[in-house]
Order: structure tokens, then sequence, then C-alpha cells
């Protein structure tokens, strides 16, 4: 540096620049491309920081997107199979494979089979049944006789309900003949092959008169097959094949057993739509002057009618939805309405049907309903060719294929509900891909009451999982929603007087010795793990508060008051007693109050219970308030929260409260105020905002404080704001519930939903009081 | 009289008295829970008197005393105060089936602390308390009576001791290294046949070396199997206080002591003992004894590779802010948007974590260059890389902030000196600035660390576990192992503590585990603090 001209060198490196490269660009223009570089560098930097930060919510919202996608759907196959003319709906099946692979047509007793996408027809030799007035069964595997060879022309057909694809065919000589399709699977290279297999089981008698079955519900249960039929003469029969005791190999005894009973209920003849549940338990008979008949069947022998309900007009559709409890009833106007069977909580006995919700009608009469496998979705489709897909819980109509003129005859909801294959009576069979990957969320079902199965009034419930695909899941957010609102509200009373006027104190009335002691061991506090209050107030204090609930009430009672006397007595005391270090008395005077009143009330524990609460706390809250007592509740949640919060607040209330120009309190003192009169008719006002701030931001830390709440709260998602029973919040709730949560899933994304709820709530907060206190900030320095 | 009391109310005094009683209270509060980690944590070590009472009926009772209550609803005329009963810890879980029990006051006959009774501490089952009875080889007795059998047991329980460490070198190193490269020989076929070069020879050549592999292995089975012969092969017949037998192998006693008959110093020597196996040694029974060691590595190994990923976004965008960009409306913009992150809920960016880099990130990569492993994921599931980054998300802002008030503590003469002499922008900030920011850099990074400590949430999502079979960091290629889960002190507090079979007995540990963690927390910020007065002194004195 002692040089003339101190180069850059000495600054940029030191040594002498040696390479030809650099003598040749020169080291000035190296410098400046350095330089230029570092500020690309760190521009990027800085931009690609900030960008995160916007990456994060936009992150959030795609996986929250496809929630309220609408479902679409595109025609995937059509192809002609020959006419259909003259052939009635109730003849008529379709069905498909899991993977949408290989579907069949089933009439007449004559079945086809498809492969998908295409429609080509699959040559199944012996299976192919004989379009003869006799219907034979190709592979047989599951009757224990010969191929079946049954008399008579087929008349109805029914699909038994559940996974497999059962069918009741009823003859015109009122039998009816089971009939089990399956989809054997192959794997040949890695490659799966799925080959159609047909089997038929014994045919029984359904109709004791042998006349012709019109109508047909058939049901598979273990105990053997179920039919319920109308004959050609208006007669209701109910027919249970119990399967023999297995009685050994060559056992005589093969004649299955026929449990039987006529249903003689005035206007069964009018019956147009019949159909059997899932369990075997009820049937549910539709009619052309527009009645639901609904009865009990658990014993064959004595079929019992529940009840007759009116859906105005004919019912053309009947079909119950997994899991049993809704049905599903479309009518000849197009009308498509669920209908639950509701048994009231306090009478008990038989269920009774109730209509729930309309979805949107089909222009003329519904054909045919086909519930989905895994959800509460369901499709239906009517004579105009109209096919829709609507979800129960939500209410709402996903898809709505519009018709080109032809009655639709059958359709099946593919079983992976992401398609459909439909057949209508020009002899056009379709298939459509459906993208329906979140039914049951609808913003009205996330944060409107909805009317679960099984309950008698619209509620909020959130309940995400069940045992079985039978479960309905209930979205309701608001149940987590008000969670987070209950303990953030509890937390909140607790620590904004705590912590803001302990700012106060120490902003003006503290020794700057004592403060700068104060100040730091508060806010290490801040720094404790929320994982460590959490574990305190669940395994320590839970149980703690459990016990001495009585002293601790006293105590939010005799503490203000105790002080309030202490204060009073103090004025009185002659000041040398008072010491002359000031704040450190004053200090330790307040801390031996506390200190006192608490262990006065636990010490009083037991007596404090008999005097305020008859010996016994928790009957008391419940015979007068009507609360229930937990051990882990919102109290415990407001105190462990509380101490979460109380630095955060405390820290910035204290920074803007002695951050008050110290002239303005100067220009207040000196001109007579009291410092009383300074602290309240100026410092307090014009700190106000930056304790609004404070509490903004504490706000937002309640908000989305997760391990405290998921320690110390039994995670109940239930709705009252009773201080003395626990919740679930959106935070405790993603950590609960997201583990288990397959990606991709509607649970899936509503945890993202909860996540971006919080994001942006904290987000309005925080905005709120960052712009607040830079006002604030701006104001302070005009003085 | 009147005037006084109005002239009291309106001098406020009574407000601020409430003001000064909320500073107590917050102080009381801050101070009551770090007592009761302390002595909850601090007891831990302590050999505890082991207390023998004799109850009225005739049963005796032995265990450590655990505290002392009033009877709930148990007041009487005769007892206006109500009865009391006495907690004790009797252990021996296999006998008794719970580790605790309450004894009422007015049962005790006769209580004493008497020397010869011993503390066993188990590898399964939690700790006995009891005598020896007898200890003997598996050809006959080698000691009888309590006095000789404590003798002869002490060199037994070190020779069992060591056995345990070679078997757990051979089974951890070198039988986990013949699994490591056994899979990895697995993979490497699978990846050729993915590619469709199924070279006849190559695939050949590693099944070779596949089943060289395996004989090495089932060598190796063979002589832990030996070991583990040689390690039952002393038994110690323990009776506990009201007589009942029980056989242990030696091998199952991890360390016997007797707490009555220990001097003070050698209290205090068992006490740094006890600190340093917990610190030193792994979990055992479902993490509720033992030691935390993994839990403390996996900690500070993500807060490491967290480091290196936050520190130089933070600075970056710090300096971005501060120095480079034109104040105005977008920086203000900016600076909400980076206090906002600092307020978003940590749950969340635990969400985003999940979502974006296990599934999103991850699955690609185990798409790209871990096809072989597929369907198990390698990236693609919750691992120590991406809780670091799910962290260094979460403290970014803190290191921004911090950084920022390093860079306007820096006076204005010095980069306006520095750019007078002529060295570039970059260059005075290199040179001139940087060093000065760097305190405030620094303080931010411990802050940031603190916090990352401290936080669970996120963790949950993207890749603690409770039990990770595999430290991070090992022998193997490339030693650091992005990919493992990994454990974690905070999560190892709400796992014992809320998710283990039998909490009660699990307490303790959770204590241990609250108190290094809140020590090491305390301590980051407390140096965080005292770095950023320095700072603050340091410049004002250069201001001047």
């Amino acid at each position: 540096m002692s040089q003339a001209h101190p180069t850059a060198n000495s600054i940029a490196g030191g040594s002498p620049p040696s390479s030809s490269f650099l003598a040749k660009i020169g080291l000035r223009t190296l410098r400046r491309w350095v330089d230029h570089g570092a500020r690309g560098v760190i521009t990027l930097g800085g931009w690609a920081t900030i960008f995160s930060i916007f990456g994060i919510f936009a992150y959030l919202f795609i996986e929250v997107a496809p929630l309220f996608y609408a479902a679409a759907w595109s025609e995937e196959t059509s192809v002609q199979i020959g006419s259909l003319d003259e052939i009635p709906p109730q003849n008529v099946s379709v069905g498909i494979n899991e993977y949408m692979e290989v579907g069949y047509v089933l009439r007449n007793g004559d079945i086809a089979f498809y492969t998908f996408p295409g429609g080509t027809p699959i040559s199944l030799d012996p299976s192919v049944l004989s379009p003869s007035t006799t219907l034979r069964t190709g592979v047989v595997e599951r009757s224990r006789r010969m191929p079946v060879f049954e008399k008579g022309e087929i008349t109805a057909l029914a699909r038994s309900p559940g996974r497999d694809h059962v069918y009741g065919l009823g003859t015109s000589i009122g039998r009816v003949l089971p009939l089990y399709v399956t989809f054997r699977v192959t794997f040949k290279d890695d490659v799966r092959h799925t080959e159609p297999v047909v089997t038929a089981g014994e045919p029984f008698e359904a109709a004791p008169d042998a006349s012709p079955i019109a109508r047909l519900a058939y049901r598979e249960t273990d105990g053997g097959p179920i039919a319920a039929v109308l004959t050609g003469s208006g007669r209701l029969f109910l027919t249970k094949a119990e399967e023999p005791e297995a009685g050994g190999l060559f056992a005589l005894e093969t004649e299955s057993k026929l449990l039987q009973a006529e249903i003689t209920d005035d206007g069964v003849d009018a019956l147009s739509v019949l159909v059997l549940d899932d369990l075997g338990e009820t049937l549910l008979g539709g009619t052309k002057d527009g009645k639901l008949f609904y009865w009990d069947i658990r014993d064959i022998r004595s079929p019992r009618l529940m009840g007759i309900y009116s859906t105005g007009t004919s019912v053309t559709a009947l079909s119950y939805l997994i899991g049993d409890r809704s049905i599903v009833v479309g009518t000849e106007q197009g009308t498509v309405a669920v209908w639950m069977s509701v048994i009231d909580p306090d009478v008990g006995g038989d269920p009774r049907l109730e209509k729930i919700r309309n979805f949107s009608p089909h222009d003329g009469a519904v054909t045919t309903i086909s519930p989905s496998l895994r959800d509460k979705g369901f499709l239906t489709a009517g004579v105009s060719g109209s096919v829709a897909l609507h979800h129960s819980t939500s209410g709402q109509t996903l898809v709505r294929i519009p018709g080109n003129g032809s009655a639709v005859l059958s359709a099946m909801f593919a079983p992976k509900t992401d398609g459909a294959l439909v057949l209508d009576d020009s002899g056009r069979l379709i298939t459509y891909d459906i993208e329906n990957e979140h039914p049951e969320s609808t913003f009205s079902s996330l944060f409107f009451p909805v009317l679960y199965e099984g309950y008698e009034e619209s509620l909020h419930i959130w309940q995400s999982t069940g045992g079985s695909d039978e479960f309905e899941p209930k979205f309701g957010l608001w149940p987590i929603m008000f969670g987070t609102l209950k303990g953030t509200v509890y937390a909140m009373l607790l620590a904004t007087p705590l912590a803001v006027l302990g700012a106060i104190y120490t902003a003006m009335f503290m020794r700057p010795n004592v403060r700068a002691v104060v100040k730091p061991v508060v806010e290490t506090m801040a720094a404790f793990p929320t994982v460590v209050l959490g574990f305190l107030a669940g395994l320590w204090f839970a149980p703690l508060l459990e016990k001495i609930f009585p002293a601790v009430a006293a105590m939010f009672l005799l503490i203000p008051l105790a002080v309030v006397v202490v204060c009073v007595g103090w004025q009185f005391l002659p000041s040398r007693l008072k010491g002359t270090s000031g704040n450190v008395t004053e200090l330790t005077v307040f801390m031996l109050v506390l200190a006192g009143m608490t262990w006065f009330c636990l010490q009083l524990n037991h007596q404090i219970e008999s005097w305020l609460f008859d010996s016994n706390y928790k009957g008391w809250l419940q015979s007068s308030f009507g609360l229930a007592y937990d051990q882990r509740n919102a109290l415990v949640i407001a105190f462990a929260m509380g101490m979460a919060v109380i630095p955060t607040i405390f820290s910035i209330s204290e920074d803007s409260l002695s951050n008050v120009p110290p002239h303005l309190i100067a220009g207040s003192l000196a001109l007579g105020a009291t410092p009383w009169q300074t602290l309240t008719k100026l410092v307090i006002i014009s700190a106000s905002p930056g304790v609004f701030s404070a509490l903004m931001i504490g706000l937002g830390r309640v908000v989305g404080e997760t391990m405290i709440v998921l320690m110390a709260t039994g995670n109940t998602p239930v709705m009252d704001m009773n201080l003395f029973n626990g919740f679930r919040t959106l935070s405790a709730n993603i950590a609960v519930e997201m583990p288990e949560a397959p990606h991709g899933g509607t649970l899936y994304r509503l945890l993202f939903l909860a996540g971006l709820l919080l994001f942006v709530f904290t987000s309005i907060v925080n905005t709120l009081a960052e712009i607040v206190r830079q006002r604030l900030r701006a104001r302070y320095s005009q003085f | 009289m009147r005037a006084r009391i109005k002239k009291f109310f309106d001098s406020g005094t009574l407000f601020v008295w409430f003001c000064g009683a909320a500073v107590a209270a917050s102080l009381l509060m801050v101070g009551g829970v770090l007592l009761l980690i302390m002595i909850n944590g601090l007891g831990f070590f302590w050999p505890h008197a082991l207390v023998e009472m004799t109850l009225t009926d005739g049963t005796r009772v032995l265990g450590e005393l655990k505290g002392e209550e009033v009877i709930p609803h148990s007041a009487t005329p005769e007892f206006p105060e109500g009865k009391t009963r006495v907690r004790l810890k009797v252990g021996n879980r296999d006998l008794y089936g719970l580790d605790f029990r309450w004894v009422d006051t007015d049962r005790i006959a006769k209580a004493g602390s008497p020397n010869d009774v011993a503390a066993f501490e188990r590898r399964e089952w939690g700790n006995f308390y009891g005598r020896i009875r007898e200890v003997s080889r598996s050809e006959g007795v080698v000691a009888t009576g309590n006095q000789d059998g404590w003798k002869a047991l002490q060199p037994l329980i070190k020779q069992a001791n060591d056995l345990h460490e070679e078997i757990e070198h051979l089974q951890r190193d070198v039988i986990g290294d013949i699994n490591f490269e056994i899979e990895g020989t697995r993979l490497k076929i699978r990846k050729l046949e993915l590619r469709g070069q199924g070279d006849a020879g190559e695939v050949a050549a590693l099944q070779a070396v596949t089943r060289q592999l395996e004989t090495r292995y089932r060598k190796h089975v063979e002589t832990l199997r030996a070991l583990s012969r040689q390690l039952d092969e002393y038994s110690v017949l323990l009776v506990e206080t009201n007589g009942r037998e029980k056989r242990l192998p030696v091998g199952q006693i991890v360390k016997a002591f007797r707490p009555n008959d220990m001097g003070f110093f050698e209290k205090i020597l068992t006490y740094f003992k006890n600190f340093w196996s917990v610190l030193s040694e792994e979990p055992r029974e479902a993490n509720t004894e033992g030691g935390i060691f993994p839990a403390i590595f996996g900690t500070v190994m993500m807060v490491l590779i967290m480091s290196v990923a936050v520190v130089p976004f933070g600075v970056l965008a710090a300096f971005y802010l501060r120095e480079y960009a034109k104040q105005g409306l977008i920086v203000r913009v900016i600076r909400i948007a980076v206090n906002n992150l600092a307020g978003v809920p940590s749950i969340v960016f635990g969400v985003f974590g999940l979502g974006f880099f296990v599934y999103a990130v991850g699955g690609t990569i185990d798409n790209l260059f871990y096809p072989e492993a597929l369907p198990t994921p390698t990236f693609g599931t919750g691992g120590i890389l991406w809780a670091s980054f799910t962290l260094a998300l979460l403290t970014v802002p803190v290191v921004i902030v911090s950084t920022e008030e390093g860079l306007s503590a820096v006076p204005r003469e010095y980069r306006e000196g520095s750019l007078a002499l002529g060295a570039t922008k970059f260059e005075s900030m290199l040179r001139v600035i940087l060093p000065c920011a760097l305190p405030g850099i620094l303080t931010g990074l411990i802050l940031a660390v603190a916090r990352a400590t401290g936080e669970v949430a996120p963790l949950m999502l993207t890749g603690v576990v409770k039990l990770a079979p595999a430290l991070p960091l090992d022998h193997h290629f490339p030693f650091l192992h992005f990919e493992r889960k990994f454990m974690h002190l905070g999560f190892h507090v709400f796992d014992v503590g809320f998710q283990s079979p039998n909490v009660e007995a699990a307490k303790p540990m959770v204590y241990v585990t609250t108190l290094i963690l809140v020590m090491v927390v305390i301590m980051l910020n407390l140096s965080a603090v005292a770095l950023r007065n320095y700072m603050q002194k340091k410049f004002k004195a250069s201001a001047v």
C-alpha cells in the first residue's frame, strides 16, 4: 500500500497478475467482470430466496386445487353390437372389470364379452351361451353338478349388490338361476391377461306357482342366494335357497333347502322395481303409482313391512348405495333423489326412510342406477340417453353426459370410479373415461353442515377415516377450524394481559440494570421448544390440574385481590422499610405475593373444593353448567400456549413501548404530567400500534402451534367452547392424519387445504402487523 | 380520606402493581418450568436409596421412594388432614406387572434402607430390586449367598458387557457390512435387468459375489451364536424382598449397584457415569431406557445439513435486500413476505416439505436414478435431507433478518471509505462489509440452529422416526446417507412421552431428553444474545 498508485491487486488479490489471460484483458476489466458477476449472483440468490417464499404458497395452492376441479369425462369407445329391440330393460345388464379392460353384455340369457378400449368381441368358445332358450354354462367351477340346462325363457335378471359380478336370472317358469361372471387374471412376461369365466349355480324355484318372473331382486349371501320375485300375475315371493350342510363328497342331500314366503301387502302388484340390500336384510320395492315399500326380511319366512313412502311419481329405478343406509330413487319424470334410513335414537325400533337430497333430473324416466363400489357416488341414466354421475354426501351432480335420444338400457359405474360402461337401445355399447378424483369435496360439503348417513340432522363433522369402504368419510372442516379458534381465544385471553402489562412495567418502571436481566430471561422462554411445553402440559400439568383445579380457580380470584391488598398496604408502609434499591425490592415483593398466594391456594385445595364446589368440582361443573371435565382440556392449553407466546408478545410490545422517543416523555414530564399520566396519555397511545402488531404476531404463533395441542388435548374434533374439554386444531389435525393419508387422495389434499388456510391466515395477520409496525417506525422517525 | 383514595387511584399505582405482578408471574413461570425440568432431569442420574418396608400384614416392599401425597377424599374426623400414601418404584416388572406402587402410610410397620439390597439394571423388563441367592454356571453353583454372590457377580457383569460389545460389533459392523454389500449387489443385478443389458456373464459374476457373501454371512452368524451361548453361560438367581425367585442370565444385566452401600463420592461418580451412558448409549426397551445417542447424533446431523443449506441463501438474500436492491416498494413487499415466512406455522412447512421435497422432488429422483430399488422408495420417502431442507426454509427468515441487522450496523463510512479507495462494490462487500457483518450472520445462524433443534412438527412429516436402524453417517460409501431416516431429540420427547406403552416408566427418560434439549437450545440462544451484544458494542465504539 506504500506504492504511489495503490493498484487494485492490493485489494483484490495481493499477487501481481502473471497469467497471460489476465495481461490480455487487463485487471480492471476482470475486476469489473467479477463485480458484475457477483451482482448477478447476489441478485439471483436474493430473488431465488424470495421466489421460494411465494413458491410455497403456489405449491400449496396447486396441491389443493384439484379438490375443487369439476369432474371431466370423455367418450373412449363406442361400438354397435347389434339390435336390441324388444328387450325390456329388466332383462339386460352390462358389467366391466376393475381395470376397464373386459366388459360384457348379458341379455336374454345370452352373454357376450368385449375388450376395451376398442370393443372387440372376445370369442369365448364354450362359455358363449347359446342364443336358444336353453342356458348352458361353459366352465363349471362352482356348481357341484353337471352343466346346467334350464328350461323356459329368461324373463328378468338382477345383479347382486357388491363387488362380484353375480346375477340371478329369472325364467318364465318361476325359477331363478344364479350366474357368476369372474375375471381370471394371469401374468405372462409381466403383462396382465384377463380372461372372463362364466359359471352357473344351482337354479331354484322362486315362484311356487311356476308363473313367469316379471321383476326380480337377487342377492348372494354366505348362507345362500336370496331372491325376491314379482310374477306376471302380480304376486310377490321371497325365497332363500339355504345351502345344504356339507355332508361329505357323495352325500345325497344336495338339494338346497328353500325358505319361502309370499308378501301379500296391498299394492305389491303395482311394483315396478325391486332391490335387496347388501346384507340381505331389507327389501325395497318401488311401484308404478309412486310408492316405496320397505320390508324387513331378516326372517325370510315372515317378512315384515316397515313402511310405505310416497315418491310422487312412478318409480323406475332403485338402488342401495354402499353401506345400505342410503337409497337412490329414480322416477318416471327423471328425478333422482337419495333417501336415507334413519333410526330415531330416542325411540329405536324400525328404521324409517326419509328423502334427504334431490339431484338434477334427467329428461324423461330414469332407467338405471349403478352405485359406486368404493364411495357414496352413483351413476344414473335415462330414456333420453343421458348419463349422470352424482355423489350423495356432497349432494352434487359431478358429470352430466348428454344423450343422443336412445334410451339407456343398462350402465355400470366402473369399480375404480374412473369410468362407465353404457348400453343403449340402439345397440350401442359405450365406455366413458371419467376423471373424478375428489367427488366428496365441494365448498359446501367442507364448510357447511351436511346430513350424513345415520344422523338426524345436518352437522359439521370431521371423521376422515373409517374401517371399511362402506364408511362415509365426513370432511366438515368447521370442527377443526373451530378448535383452532377455541385454542387461540383461550391462550390469547391468558397471554395478552400478562405479556402486555409485563411489557409496560418493564419498559416504563423497571430500572435499566434489572431490565437487562429480565428481558433476556423472558425472551429465553421464546426459544423453549414447544414439544417440551407440550410434554409438560400433557404429562405433568394436566394430571396436576385435575387434582388442584379448585386451587387454580381460586388463584384467578385471590391473586388479583392479594395484589390490591398488598398494594394498598404498601402505601402505608414507612418508606425506610421499602428499601432503597427500588425496583428489585418491588419485583421481589410481587414475586413473594404471587408465590405466597399460590402456595396458600394449593394448601387450601380441599377446603376450597368443599366451600365452593360441594367437595366435588367435576360434579359441580356438570350439574351447575353442564360442563364435562376432561383431563386434557382447553385450560391446560391456555397455560401452555400462553407460555409459548407471552415472550413473543412481551418482547415486541416492550420494544415498541421503549422506542417511544424519550424527548416526548421528557417533555410530558417537564410539563407537569405525572408518570401515570405520561404513561396513559402518551406512551401507551403512541405505542399502541406496536402492541397491536405484537398481539397479531402472537396470534399467528398460537394459531399454528402444533406440538402443544397435539400432546395436551385429546384431539377430539368436537365443537363447543367448554373450557374443560379438548379440541382438535388444523395444525394438530395435519400432524395426526398426514402420515396415514395416501399421496394424492382427498384426505391428503384436504390436509394441504388445512395448511393453506393456516398459511393464508397467518400471512394476513403478519402482513397487518408488519404494515402497522412500518408505519409506526416512519412516524417515530419524524420526531 | 376520600381525596386520598382518589389520589391513590389517579396515581395509577394499582395499575403499576398489576403490571409488575404480570412480570413476576411470567418470571415465575419460566423459573418454575426450568426448575421442574432440572429437578426431574438431573435427579434421574442419581443413585437413589432403596427403601425396604415391612407392612402391617407382614409383606414387604422394596423400591425407590418417589413421593408422598394425601389420599384424595380420605379426610375423616380422626384424620382431618386426610391420610397419606407414598409412591414407590418397585421395579421387577416381570414379577409384579407394574413398576410403581402406592403404599398407604398407616400400613407401614417398619421401614429401613438395608445396605445389602441391590438394583440390577436389565436389558429387558426394567430394573430388578432385591438380593442374590446364588450365582451359577451351566454345570454348577459358583457362589451362594448375597455377599459372596455379589462379589462373584461383579467380574461376570463386566465380562458379559464385553461380550455384548463384541456381539454388537459383529452384528452391526461385520454382518451389517455384508448385508450392505448383498443389497448393493442385488440392486446392481436389478439395474442390469432394467437396462435390458442382461449380459449373462456380468450377472453371473454378481450372483457369485452374492453367494460368496452369503457364505461369509453364515460363518459370522455361527460365531454370533457361539457368543450368545457364552453369554448365557452364567446365571444369577435373584430373590425379591418377599422371597420370590427369578433366575437371570448374567448377560441380561447391564449394571448392578447397591445404592445404600455407596459413599457420597461414589454416588457422584455413579451420577456422572450414568449421565455419560445416557449420552453415549443406544436406546433400549422401545426407547424408554438406555441412552439417547442416536437422537443426539440425528439432531446434530440434521442441523448441520440445514446450516449448509440455509446460510448461503439467507446471506445472499440479505445482501441483495440491503446492499444491491433499490429501496422502494418492491423491497418493502419482499420484507413483508420474509416476515410472513417467519410467521408461517411450522407444520405448514412440514406439509410443504412432504408434498414438494419428498413426493415431487424425491419421487422424480427415484424414477431417474434409483429405478432398480423401486417400488421401495429411496429419496421418495422422508429422510434427513428433506427434513433439513424443510427446516432450512423455515429458518431462512431468521438468517435474513439477522444478517440485515448486521449489515445495517456497519457504519456508512466503511462502505464509502472502501469505495473511495478504488475497490469495486463486490470487493468492498467481500473484504469490508462481510467481515463486519459476520457476527450478525453468526447470530442468525445460531438462532436458526436453536429454532431447528427444538422444532418437531415439520420433522414428523419429513423423515424423523422413533427408531432409526442406522445412523445417517457411517463408513459405507458415500459416508453421508442423505436418504436415511433419523432420530431427533424433540421427536424423542414426543414419542417416548406419548406413544410408549408404559408412559409412567418412560417419564424419567423424557425428562432427561427434555433437559438436554432445553439446555442445548438455551445455550445456543444465550450465545446468540452474547454475540449480538458484542456486535452492538463493537460498532458503537467504532462509530464514536
